[in-house]
């Protein structure tokens, strides 16, 4: 489980500090909505560790990983964008940051979000959906319990917006994922969200 | 230009003419310099050369310039990699200092080197007490040449490099970090697609400039052993007055320098625009963090040393040249040659900008920039050398013409470099603010007054700092039209060291560098300061 217990931020100049506290559970999707500008993206860079908060603490199923640095946290994130190099296979971008990654486990993986086979193919070459699954692909492997996703469908068409959210619900409870979804787009919310958070005015309320 | 710019604006006919007519000019200016000097080939038997081994002058060239190229790329690699990984107090002037290369004048950084690793210089000094003998380092040469040309090109190529680097997305960064990608792996995977992407690009203007290279080969060149060819016609003409050999090594030069653009016009062009730096902090782990600072350790020594050697040896003997009518005289030229070359690029790169973006015709756009940039084709002594003998053919003494030419050989140079800050910026303003401009009736005066000239004025103080800086350093057109009267401080600064005046040479040379990064600084600034102040 993730939890944030009165994590205090705030930017140079900020006059009101952001001040986020939550939860979200294991198997479950908790979506944060928000206009833009409201600090959705700050809330992710918070948890994620590229940015450090002035109090408060982040724990995850209990331990606290506020001082951890992003590359050691038991978290994973997704863009709308950016998500994979463009100039890798889609099995490299799979494969990045294993220290040893096994061909047979990167295929498990890729057919796991239903594109196998396709390890070898540049990912300059796939689809806007098909790259959120590569991702989603990789994140199935690095196994961490915390997966951020930053307005993760904005960039997809219905019909892949609608298939890569089954897929990550599926996922989600298939592998315990503290899944934390943040979107300005109710009907995203609507589908997948177990449970919702507004944030509004720097502060998170049910 | 994006397509929805052709119809953002009306066509400005007085734009377009205005830009047409400058376009026409430069073309028949060249044309005419062009022919004089094939005109003057033609007249010439090609054994008039014979006393110049141009095979060898071939290969000394291509060679400088490929050595010149590949280590100035590896040290602008290094540069901007470890000034994007590293945070620190001062990291902010040190990139100042990088890309203030651009307008250092290649005659001051060869006086730097000689400061500080000449025969009498600091290093050989310092051996002398230490050693009891002095160190007599092969300064002179390929090897000085090179050196000379790694300090500016590796400096400007860092500046360009660190662009590209600040402009990777944060996402990508983000994704990366959270990776835990090792030092390798991110320079692998995130930087050097970038990297890699401007270096065809950023390598054939190295060559190219490299190639062209005039004072820094006068001075560190050795003499014919290394040369280039623009300081073989200087040769020809001014110190053994063999104008035959003077015009067949134009007539090579130009061919040579024309292909080369050729083949550069193939590589992709290389962004200029300066990012912002993202505010993603993430330091590499390991090895990467101490090799950085070794490398801008190395990079400020080997760049600023010099700078700061020939500043403080300069200075102290700057009281003498003080009291020198000479120098007076010669700062009041460059001052009032500077001036006038910045005007004048500033109002031709402007006309030919505001054309290039009013019009969405691709087959004008093109030829509006194609007089700008050709004359990178015909470089400074080649230019000289075809207006040298074109006012000889009119019966006119060059000497009384000098300033008049070396204003315009100066704006010329500093065109390419006008143009390609200000087309992009005035296609941009049109891009984005077209449709509205249009909508509200802005137009003529009233676009340039009240949109134009507020969001652009500091692009047009980078202009007119960049054409004063490069006629402030300017030798290679001086150098073939100066007389006893008519001296600017770079040509005063050669004739000072050719006297053996070191000191008097380098307190010039400490003079011209304040004035270039003083202007370098200053005047873009002023530039936005103005622009605002009109647009309240």
């Amino acid at each position: 489980m993730l939890e944030l217990a009165e994590l205090i931020f705030a930017y140079p100049g900020q006059a009101k500090p952001y001040d986020f506290s939550m939860q979200a559970s294991a198997g479950h999707i908790t979506a944060i909505r928000g206009a833009s500008g409201s600090g959705k993206s700050t809330l992710l860079d918070l948890i994620a560790g590229f940015l450090r908060p002035a109090s408060g603490a982040i724990r995850v199923d209990g331990k606290d990983i506020t001082k951890l640095p992003p590359e050691l946290r038991p978290v994973s994130i997704l863009f709308q964008s950016e998500t994979l190099f463009e100039h890798l296979t889609a099995g490299a971008n799979v494969a990045l940051g294993l220290a040893h990654p096994d061909p047979t486990a990167v295929n498990a993986a890729l057919a796991e979000v239903t594109l196998p086979g396709i390890a070898n193919q540049s990912a300059a070459t796939l689809s806007g959906g098909q790259k959120q699954r590569v991702a989603l692909a990789r994140t199935l492997l690095r196994n961490r319990p915390v997966l951020l996703l930053d307005e993760p469908f904005s960039a997809l068409d219905d019909e892949a917006r609608a298939s890569t959210r089954r897929l990550l619900r599926n996922l989600t409870q298939k592998q315990q994922w503290a899944t934390v979804l943040v979107t300005h787009h109710t009907d995203d919310i609507a589908a997948i969200a177990d449970r919702t958070y507004v944030l509004k005015d720097g502060t998170i309320t049910r | 230009m994006p397509r929805s710019a052709d119809r953002a604006l009306p066509n400005r006919p007085l734009r377009l003419l205005g830009g047409a007519a400058i376009t026409l000019s430069i073309a028949a200016l060249m044309a005419v310099l062009f022919w004089t000097i094939l005109e003057a080939a033609e007249a010439q038997p090609l054994s008039a050369a014979s006393s110049i081994d141009i095979p060898w002058l071939l290969w000394i060239t291509s060679l400088q310039a490929a050595l010149s190229t590949s280590i100035s790329l590896v040290v602008g690699v290094a540069i901007a990699w470890a000034l994007n990984r590293l945070h620190f107090p001062g990291r902010g002037l040190l990139a100042g200092l990088f890309a203030s290369a651009i307008v250092t004048p290649g005659i001051v950084v060869a006086f730097g080197l000689l400061t500080v690793w000449g025969r009498s210089g600091w290093l050989s000094r310092v051996s002398e007490v230490w050693f009891g003998a002095p160190l007599d380092l092969p300064i002179f040469g390929l090897g000085g040449v090179v050196a000379a040309h790694v300090i500016l090109d590796g400096a400007f190529a860092a500046t360009i490099l660190l662009n590209r680097l600040n402009s990777i997305p944060l996402e990508r960064l983000k994704t990366g970090q959270s990776l835990g990608l090792s030092a390798r792996t991110r320079f692998e995977i995130i930087d050097w697609p970038v990297i890699r992407s401007s270096l065809p690009g950023l390598g054939a203007i190295i060559f190219l400039l490299a190639f062209t290279s005039f004072p820094i080969v006068l001075l560190l060149g050795g003499g014919p052993s290394v040369q280039t060819l623009e300081v073989a016609i200087y040769s020809a003409v001014r110190l053994d007055f063999d104008l035959n050999a003077a015009v067949l090594l134009a007539v090579l030069q130009i061919g040579l320098c024309s292909a080369i653009i050729l083949l550069a016009a193939a590589a992709p062009a290389v962004p200029v625009s300066v990012a912002q730096r993202s505010p993603l902090r993430w330091r590499d782990r390991g090895w990467a963090t101490p090799l950085q600072g070794l490398v801008l350790l190395a990079a400020t020594a080997g760049f600023g040393l010099p700078l700061a050697a020939l500043l403080i040896d300069g200075l102290s003997d700057a009281v003498q040249l003080l009291e020198s009518p000479s120098f007076w005289r010669a700062l009041g030229t460059s001052l009032a040659i500077g001036l006038a070359s910045a005007i004048l690029t500033l109002v031709l790169a402007v006309t030919l900008a505001a054309a290039r973006a009013a019009s969405s015709l691709k087959f004008f756009r093109i030829g509006l920039g194609v007089p700008a940039y050709a004359y990178l084709a015909v470089p400074a002594v080649a230019l000289s050398l075809g207006a040298f003998l074109f006012i000889r053919n009119l019966g006119i003494a060059p000497g009384a013409v000098a300033p008049l030419v070396v204003i315009v050989a100066n704006t010329l140079l500093a065109l390419p470099f006008g143009m390609a800050t200000l087309s992009p910026a005035f296609d941009s303003v049109v891009r984005t603010r077209g449709r509205l401009m249009r909508s509200l009736g802005l137009s003529g005066s009233k676009q340039f007054m009240l949109v134009e000239w507020p969001l652009l004025g500091r692009d047009f103080g980078t202009v007119f700092a960049l054409a004063f800086c490069f006629s402030l350093g300017d030798l290679g057109v001086i150098a073939l039209f100066g007389t006893q009267d008519f001296v600017t401080l770079p040509l005063l600064m050669l004739r000072a060291f050719s006297a053996y005046r070191g000191t008097d040479a380098a307190a010039i040379a400490a003079v011209v560098l304040i004035l270039a990064v003083a202007a370098f600084t200053v005047l873009p600034l002023m530039f936005e300061r103005l622009s605002h102040a009109r647009a309240r």
